[in-house]
């Protein structure tokens, strides 16, 4: 189809729309009862993405704000040199806690808040499939978020370094609880990235305007479908990395402690597995933004569309090729250092189409300066500034030279604050109006952009050259006559620039931001794209159908159309709040997904999981478990009500597409999150596999060690079978529910209650004949690596337990049947993935050494 | 998802997937060889790391460039009147495979420069 893009040029003769005016009396009454947010103290039960987008979003820069109060305090600690404002045990967690809630705590959930907030209005969609999952998400990271940084109030903040490099973090260097604030809590942090990743690969995928096939979705969606895939690659190896480092540290598994076979090294590859990929995973959605602000700005449609789509997916692949380029100073072998120098240096080049694509667009139309076009203008000169010094630390000479130094610190804060901060500034400045009942100031804004802008400059530009003459970074005090006194003075005075231009951006938000849910500022800026319709709480009155990229520019009538309720589903079919989902290629409507409203479980499941991980870190174990049983319960309550079955009829949502109201199989959106879960749970157990291998690789001839009896051949191939087994008495059980089976399906809760004997027998097993063989976990890296696996195993097989239990629980309360069967499905598939694992985790426990024979 | 919308996600990715896959091998077989300091071991007269730096490097190009031309054939055969989705998918899978045949030789690069385990 040839469509003429340009605004305005373009005015199709108007359709037949699906469906007719006067509207049914009551109808907008009905979803407008349906999406109505709780008042009073439930008011936080509420689920709606507008509502926990901007909570989302809000948290977020809290800690953006929070953690540029310590950069201060330690740009104020070196503004002279032999300066005593600020200790070094004081700086060491200072510069520790502004990177990890930089990255973790301010980033990552800006980026994601963001999403939460803008997906579902740029797809049209009413909300994400998963609402109550977001607000887990959101309210587990509020809550760890907070007591995590309060840490810094009583001198318990982790002080290793935002990277935690043991043996610095190890338990004999930093004996104290300080490293464990940093372990368990960002990693139960990252958990809650991964759920939202969840939500949004099935959001982008499942949850869209009729007709917004793969060729018209947003470009934000696409760097946002990117960004979630990476999240669920990359972030499984900090989870774990963490983990082991966390084992270590409270039961002496040597997992890095090199004089008994671990290695320290094995720690930085698995964090620099996540953390490279984390800096495109923030700047990513960057670039999003940017392709959505910059057409409208220049009131013309993005140029080179599929190319910047395939720099995102580019950037995607090769930006996990890049990990080891952080540790070009670990003595590597310089063939493989040059593997990752080539790979750092190809990932410009995705990078480079981005920013050609978009000067080409600014070119091509006429660009207004506005506030977010300055921000964006500042995005391309600081993050292109960046970008260059990113080529010369990819070339292993120079980064041996660099290394460690000042002039890295210049190079990672041109890239994240030019390629994420800059953007977000210029995004919330372009959608405000979106959420509120005015714009933010012009005025004001250009005094925030040219502070920031200039403070950027004023404080990093000076650092490159600190660096170079010898800086170290990470010093919390420096001597005088070194040269570095006035280059220090000035970043000093360029950071409290930044912070005069955030201060006023803050006074902006005081005096214009307005939270409107339905009487919005509106389409102040003229843009294409369906986040500017007309919405409410229920999102948009009905589900338009789109025929380009830009549906507000080519089909003129539509905000109009959609408010009338003209398009589809204009009421509520079931009564309660629905999503219209779309087949994944050509968005044509598939099924009506019936979902949860406000609760206080997702509320209550987020404070006790985040008391599990934190009340573990103080060792207060007794009252941990606690918290954490009453997550799982809470969890189950919240999970009781959902897979509520075809409560009526399919349903006619206009222009005679008649659609059921619940669906499952592959179809149905929990299936597609269950494949997500399943694809990061191998991920983990992947990134526990290299773990092993890396360790057998630093300990040639001790795999296993000297004295130590690998289990009998008979073990395995029996825990096997005991897997294998289960297995099949789980499909078996399906067929049975399907009916496909003569006999009752009254024996689908015995066969599922057998296959949980299987498969807690034949982990069991596996421990026990590990442990009958006088393995130890603390030893050896061996033994630790055995046990690790074993033990990750363990946690999967008591997951099924209490799934397999909660299945045969819906069973009895009539909540599950042959129609109504999505919770068996994802106990199935969850069951497949464990008995999966736990088979090849027996073939590299006990084939692996047998087959390397001791190399 | 169908067997042929699957096919054409593979199709799409099949270039960067080749990447992926050559990149593992050669780091991974360039970390085990030298940390088991079998790096003097020849194939064919040739160093043993190099070849499979060689082998794989040439087997990811021969992959992505079926792709491309497999990618390029389709698209000539999509008319106009073919789904909008498939045309994209086909012209995305033809792009990614024409910047993966360039990441690729780049990746394998440096066995024709450096020496081994040095």
């Amino acid at each position: 189809m040839n469509v003429p893009e340009r605004p305005g040029s373009f005015a199709p003769p108007e359709p037949d729309l699906p469906n007719p005016l006067p509207r049914p009396e009551g109808e907008f009454e009905a979803l407008e009862r349906a999406w109505k947010a709780p008042r009073g103290l439930s008011f936080i039960t509420a689920v709606n993405n507008t509502y926990v987008g901007l909570w989302y979003v809000g948290t977020a820069f809290l800690f953006f704000i929070l953690a540029g109060i310590l950069a201060l305090i330690m740009r104020a600690q070196l503004a002279a040199p032999e300066s005593d404002l600020v200790g070094h045990d004081l700086y060491n967690q200072l510069f520790t806690m502004h990177g990890t809630v930089m990255m973790f705590l301010f980033a990552v959930p800006a980026v994601e808040a963001a999403s939460v907030y803008l997906l579902p209005n740029m797809q049209a969609a009413r909300d994400l499939p998963f609402p109550r999952l977001s607000a887990y998400a959101f309210w587990a990271y509020f809550v760890g978020g907070l007591v995590f940084f309060g840490t810094i109030f009583f001198g318990l903040s982790p002080n290793g370094g935002w990277f935690m490099y043991p043996p610095l973090t190890g338990s004999k260097y930093s004996p104290a609880e300080n490293a464990d604030w940093w372990l368990l809590g960002i990693g139960f942090i990252e958990i809650s990235a991964i759920a939202g990743a969840i939500e949004i690969i099935v959001g982008v995928m499942k949850t869209r305007a009729v007709g917004m096939s793969l060729d018209k979705l947003p470009v934000y969606s696409w760097a946002m479908l990117v960004f979630a895939v990476m999240i669920v690659i990359g972030f499984p190896a900090i989870i774990l990395g963490t983990l082991l480092l966390e084992m270590e540290r409270a039961f002496d598994w040597p997992f890095f402690i090199a004089e008994r076979g671990g290695d320290p090294l094995l720690w930085q590859h698995l964090f620099w597995f996540f953390g490279h990929p984390e800096v495109y995973i923030i700047f990513l959605p960057a670039t999003g933004m940017v392709s959505m602000i910059v057409p409208t700005m220049a009131q013309t449609p993005l140029v080179g569309y599929r190319l910047i789509v395939l720099a995102l997916i580019a950037t995607g692949f090769l930006s996990f090729g890049l990990w080891v380029h952080h540790m070009f100073a670990t003595g590597l072998p310089k063939m493989s250092l040059s593997f990752f120098s080539a790979a750092s240096t190809a990932v410009a080049v995705p990078s480079g189409i981005q920013v050609f694509a978009w000067i080409a667009t600014i070119a091509s139309g006429r660009m207004k300066l506005t506030t977010p076009s300055l921000f964006i203008i500042g995005f391309l000169f600081i993050f292109t500034l960046g970008g260059l010094t990113g080529v010369m630390v990819a070339m292993a000479p120079f980064d041996w030279q660099a290394h460690d130094s000042y002039f890295v610190v210049a190079h990672l804060h041109y890239v994240l604050i030019g390629g994420m901060v800059f953007p977000l500034f210029a995004a919330f400045y372009y959608w405000v109006p979106v959420a509120s009942k005015r714009a933010l100031s012009e005025r004001l804004g250009r005094w925030v952009f040219g502070l920031m802008f200039l403070g950027v400059n004023v404080t990093f530009l000076p650092m490159h050259v600190t660096g170079l003459i010898g800086m170290p970074r990470r010093v919390y005090t420096y001597p005088v006559g070194m040269g570095w006194d006035a280059l220090n003075l000035v970043s000093t005075i360029g950071a409290f620039m930044i912070a005069a231009g955030v201060a006023i951006f803050l006074v902006d938000l005081a005096r214009n931001f307005r939270f409107a849910s339905e009487d919005n500022a509106g389409n102040v800026w003229n843009a294409g794209t369906l986040e500017w319709l007309p919405n409410g709480n229920y999102a948009t009155r009905s589900i338009p159908a789109v025929a380009s990229r830009d549906p507000l520019w080519d089909q003129p009538n539509l905000p109009k159309d959609v408010e009338d309720g003209r398009y589809y589903l204009p009421g509520t079919a079931t009564g309660g709040r629905e999503a219209l989902v779309t087949s994944p290629f050509d968005a044509r409507p598939q099924y009506i997904l019936q979902i949860p409203g406000p609760g206080w479980q997702p509320v209550l499941a987020a404070v006790f999981t985040a008391a599990f991980f934190l009340l573990l870190t103080v060792k207060f174990v007794f009252t941990s478990v606690i918290c954490g049983v009453l997550a799982i319960g809470c969890v189950i309550w919240w999970l009781w009500e959902t897979d509520p079955g075809p409560v009526r009829p399919p349903a006619d949502i206009g222009g005679g597409v008649v659609i059921p109201v619940y669906v499952t199989g592959p179809m149905n959106h929990s299936w597609w999150a269950m494949i997500v879960l399943m694809v990061v749970s191998g991920m983990v157990f992947t990134c526990l596999i290299f773990s092993y291998l890396f360790l057998w690789l630093v300990n040639p001839g001790a795999w296993p060690p000297q004295g130590v009896d690998l289990p009998e051949r008979l073990w395995p191939f029996m825990a096997g079978a005991l897997y294998i087994v289960s297995a099949a008495l789980i499909a078996y059980a399906s067929r049975t529910l399907r009916g496909d089976d003569r006999r009752s399906p009254r024996s689908v809760p015995v066969l599922i209650a057998a296959a949980l004997l299987f498969v807690a027998g034949a982990s069991a097993a596996d421990l026990w004949v590990q442990w009958r063989s006088g393995l130890s976990p603390s030893a050896h890296a061996y033994g630790a690596a055995v046990y690790a696996i074993v033990s990750l195993q363990i946690f999967f097989v008591l997951t099924t337990l209490v799934m397999g239990l909660y299945t045969i629980a819906r069973w009895l309360a009539g909540r599950l049947d042959s129609v109504r069967r999505t919770t068996f499905d994802n106990t199935m598939l969850f069951w497949y993935y464990t008995v999966g694992q736990g088979l090849v985790g027996l073939a590299v426990v006990h084939g692996f050494p047998r087959l390397t024979g001791g190399l | 998802m169908s067997g042929r919308r699957t096919g054409q996600v593979l199709l799409m990715l099949a270039g960067l997937l080749a990447w992926a896959v050559q990149f593992t091998i050669i780091y991974g077989a360039t970390s085990t060889l030298c940390g088991r300091e079998w790096a003097d071991t020849t194939f064919l007269g040739i160093g043993l790391i190099h070849a499979v730096v060689l082998v794989s490097t040439f087997a990811a190009l021969i992959v992505t460039a079926l792709a491309l031309a497999w990618s390029l054939r389709t698209f000539r055969r999509l008319n106009e009147q073919a789904p909008p989705a498939d045309l994209f998918m086909t012209q995305a899978g033809a792009l990614t495979s024409g910047l993966s045949l360039i990441a690729i030789l780049w990746q394998g690069l440096p066995a024709f420069i450096l020496p081994a385990c040095a």
